[in-house]
This record gives C-alpha cells, structure tokens and sequence, in this order.
C-alpha cells in the first residue's frame, strides 16, 4: 500500500481558530455592544474601569479572550488571502499567523504590565 | 392544453470535441418540451432529432446511477431529475460538471475520483474475522442510524463540482470520497477507522476542506458530505495533538 | 473519431466573488473583523494602563462618528460569524443519535444560537447594572 500522506500542521491554527470563533460566536455580539456602544453612553470613571481591570480574573479573561480572536481572524484572513491567491502560501501564512503572534506578545505583555506593574 | 405542447425552450449547450475543437464553445440548440420532460430527455431529443455527434452520459434516467450530472444553469444538478418547466423561460446554459477535465461535450474524466474513492478501503474491515458458522455480524437500528445517509451515495460527483477547494487542488480527497469513508468509519461494524484517518491527514486530505458547505447544497441524495469532511477534520485535530496516546495496531 | 484530449478549464482568480461563493466569502472576513474588534478591545485595555488621560482620550474617541461606524461594522460581522459559525457546527461533530433517532442539524443549530444569545444577554445586562 502507499505510505500514510505527510501530516500538516494545520491542527494547530485550526484549534486556536476553533477556540477563538466559539468564544466570539457565543460573547462577541453582547462584548461589541457592551464597549462599542453602551461603554461611550454612560462611561465609567476611570477609578472604576481600573479596579475591574486590576483584579487578576480579568486579566486572566482577557488574556484568553483577545489573543484567540486574533488567531480566530488569521485563520480566515490566511484562507481568504489563499483563495484570492494575493500570493505565496508561506507569505500569506507569515503575514496572518505573524500578525496573531504579535498581537498574543503585545496582549501577555501590556496584561503583565497593568497587573504586575506600578 | 393544446398550448402545452408547443412549448419552446433555447438551450446553451458546451460543445467540445477533441478531434475538431480547440477549445469548448456553446452552441444553441431550440427544442420543444412538454411539462414533465427532463433536461436529459431534452439532450436526448436533440441527439435524435437534431445533431447525433452530441455525448452525454446517462443511464437510470431516475437519480440513482449518478452518470448524469452537469452544470444546469452554473448549478451542478442531474440531468435526469431537472425539470425544463422550472427553466423556463431559458434560455438555459448546460456545461459539462465544474472542477473536472471536459473528455468531449458533457461527458468529464472520472479517473481520478474513481481513484480516491478506491483508496480510503471501501469495504468493512472487521476487528475479527469470523468463519460463516459463527453468525451475522448484528447492528441496531440506532447504530445504522449513525452512518446511514453516508451509504446512500450515489458518487454523482456534483458535490465535487461545487467545492472551490477540488477546483483548486484536484488531489483535494473531496466530499464524496469522504461520505464513503465515514460510511465505512461510522458503521459499527468495522474496525479500519484507524487505517482511513491515516489516509486523510495531510494537505490534500481533510486539511483542504474550508467548509464552504456547498458540496451538501448540490447533493441529490442529501448525504451531507460536508459533515463526513468536517467531523473527520475534527477526529482528524484530535489525532494529531494525541497521537502519542494512542495504542498503536500490531499488524 | 476518437482521440482523446482531455480540456481543462482553469478556475477563475475571482471564483470567491462570484454570486455562489460571495456568501461564504463574506462568513470568512466576518472572522477577520473578529480579530479587528480583539484589536480594539486591547486598546481600551491599554488605555486603562497608561492611566486617566489615555483612558479619557479612547472613550472619547468611542464616540466619534468613525469609532461608531467601525463598531456598527463589527456588530453586523459578530452577528454574521455567530449564526454561520453555529450554522457550521454540526457539520463538525458525528451524527447525534437519541432515541435510535438522528438529531437535526438544525435543532442543533438553534440550540447552541439560544446559548449565545443568552451569553451575550448575560454580558449586556451585567454591564447595565
Ligand atoms: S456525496 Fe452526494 S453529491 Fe457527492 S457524489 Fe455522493 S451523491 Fe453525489
Ligand atoms: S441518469 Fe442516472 S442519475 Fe441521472
């Protein structure tokens, strides 16, 4: 028989992409809402957003919650940008998944920042 | 109802025939057709009536043998159960079925599919094998249940000619081929899943699928071929991040 | 008569803006703009961060025309992605068979909408009070 085919590692951004579209599918509508609308309506004093924001559960939350909305969109972007054949496949791959790596440091580090820093 | 009988109908038909053509043209042809006549009843009229050299596949003339799919009107559809009634007024275009190589008219090459669907073991594979005397191997309803549909393929290939991602990498494994596997993969009777999933975790198997879901859309039989790709896409992520779990067979 | 010279057509560039794959087209960038709203939410976070003037300055700009209109853009791309992505959904998992009887795709689907909507209603309403 033929040998079993070369395994991909699309399970990995697959995964991520899965974790991130239930997340977004299931809170996104209500968070949009939430920070898009009724956050400029009636803001809370800044005293009030930090002390949500300083406890450690929340920067746990958003910690999951922000990076795996960007791998959820670099998986798409990545398919879409390969569909529309705008270029070389490990181009396309370095520009969408490149883009959620950064982004996933940027988040550990700003967190790390407000939980840790002064 | 005198009428009815005189009704006209223009179609676009996509003629290729290698020995003359360099590259496929549309002719048109104007027939007439009653309420309960079929675009494949119309092709075969115009073969009799009007230009023999026409080819098309066909054989049932009732959606079980799956020869005649083609693009009605960009869909992908049998020939044998679209209606000229629900075309009308046309006129209609017909084109051999998307995604595949044109050999001459509508008639497209199916050796590759014919391939796929020989490679994923379409056959069950018991655990063990048993001798005669020991009996049927036994199945409830409920455990039919859960792979029927997959078994009612009738490997018509529309669902290849709407799926963007065979179009774009033939060795795409494809819908259909995928709806015989978990055919065999669901039945409780078989043992070869392992084998199968072996097959199909690479680029040009189940990692090619982007679930567009238009594959599920085109298929006569309701098999839902996009199911059988997606659930093994999803066995096919839990394989690879616990495969150094898994029990390897002894062979 | 019967020479074989099999003709291949060439997929057109633009197949994902055709009328059959817009829809899905569109499904797939309402994910991208997922990641444009993950985006925007750490940029708030941020702001909290750098203290009382950052913070003054993004909820200042949440209520410019262009904060409103991006975020009527990522409201519509939420709702989208959420309906297809459960629309998907049980395209993902095998056949659910209760009572020797399969499932409709369907009935899943609606449940798992129900869920959401109460995840985001939940969300909502948490942050009214
Ligand atoms: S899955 Fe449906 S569309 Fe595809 S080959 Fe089988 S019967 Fe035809
Ligand atoms: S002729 Fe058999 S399926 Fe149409």
């Amino acid at each position: 028989m033929t040998r079993p085919p070369k395994r991909t590692i699309a399970p990995i951004f697959w995964l991520l992409f899965g974790a991130g579209g239930m997340l977004s599918a299931l809170f996104g509508t209500g968070l949009v809402i939430v920070t898009g609308f009724l956050l400029p309506a009636s803001p809370p004093s800044y005293q009030a957003a930090a002390a949500i924001l300083h406890n450690p559960l929340a920067g746990l939350v958003a910690l999951a919650t922000i990076p795996l909305f960007f791998w959820h969109g670099a998986e798409r972007l990545f398919l879409t940008l390969k569909d529309m054949r705008a270029g070389p496949r490990p181009l396309l791959a370095l520009i969408s998944y490149g883009a959620a790596a950064v982004g996933t440091l940027v988040t550990i580090l700003l967190i790390f920042l407000m939980e840790f820093g002064s | 109802m005198a009428d009815r009988d005189r009704l006209t109908i223009e179609l676009w038909i996509l003629r290729y025939r290698p020995a003359q053509d360099e590259e496929p043209h549309f002719v048109s042809y104007t027939v007439t057709y009653t309420e309960e006549m079929s675009v494949l009843e119309a092709l075969q009229s115009i073969k009799d009536e009007q230009d023999g050299s026409l080819s098309f596949r066909w054989s049932c003339r009732m959606a079980i043998c799956g020869s005649c799919g083609m693009m009605i009107d960009g869909t992908p559809k049998l020939a044998c159960s679209t209606f000229l009634r629900d075309l009308a007024p046309g006129p209609v275009k017909i084109a051999p079925l998307e995604n595949f190589p044109i050999e001459r008219d509508l008639v497209v090459t199916v050796a590759d599919f014919v391939k796929k669907i020989e490679s994923i073991y379409p056959f069950i594979m018991p655990k063990e094998t048993k001798p005669v005397e020991a009996g049927e191997y036994l199945q409830t309803p409920a455990q039919m249940a859960a792979y029927e549909p997959f078994s009612d393929c009738i490997n018509c290939m529309l669902c290849y000619a709407a799926c963007p991602q065979f179009g774009a990498n033939p060795d795409f494994i494809g819908p259909g081929a995928m709806a015989l596997l978990q055919r065999y993969n669901g039945d409780s009777r078989d043992a070869g899943s392992r084998e199968r999933l072996d097959l199909i975790h690479g680029e040009d198997g189940v990692w090619s699928c982007t679930a567009v879901g238009l594959c599920s859309e085109a298929c006569p039989k309701l098999v839902d071929p996009a199911n059988a790709v997606n659930q093994n896409k999803t066995n096919s992520a839990f394989d690879f991040f616990l495969r150094g779990l898994r029990k390897e067979n002894h062979s | 008569m019967s020479e074989r010279r099999p003709y291949v057509r060439r997929q057109s560039r633009l197949w994902w803006a055709s009328r059959t794959y817009r829809g899905y087209t569109l499904r797939e960038l309402s994910g991208v703009g997922v990641a444009v709203y993950g985006a925007v939410l750490l940029a708030g976070l941020d702001s909290v961060r750098r203290g009382p003037d950052a913070y003054a300055a993004f909820v200042g700009w949440l209520s410019t025309p262009v904060a409103i209109v991006l975020h009527l853009v990522l409201l519509a791309a939420m709702l989208l992605h959420g309906l297809t992505w459960f629309q998907t959904l049980p395209k993902t998992m095998p056949r659910l068979i209760v009572g020797g009887q399969a499932v409709p795709q369907k009935t899943i689907t609606n449940a798992a909408i129900g869920l959401a909507m109460l995840c985001s209603l939940a969300l909502v309403i948490g942050a009214l009070s």
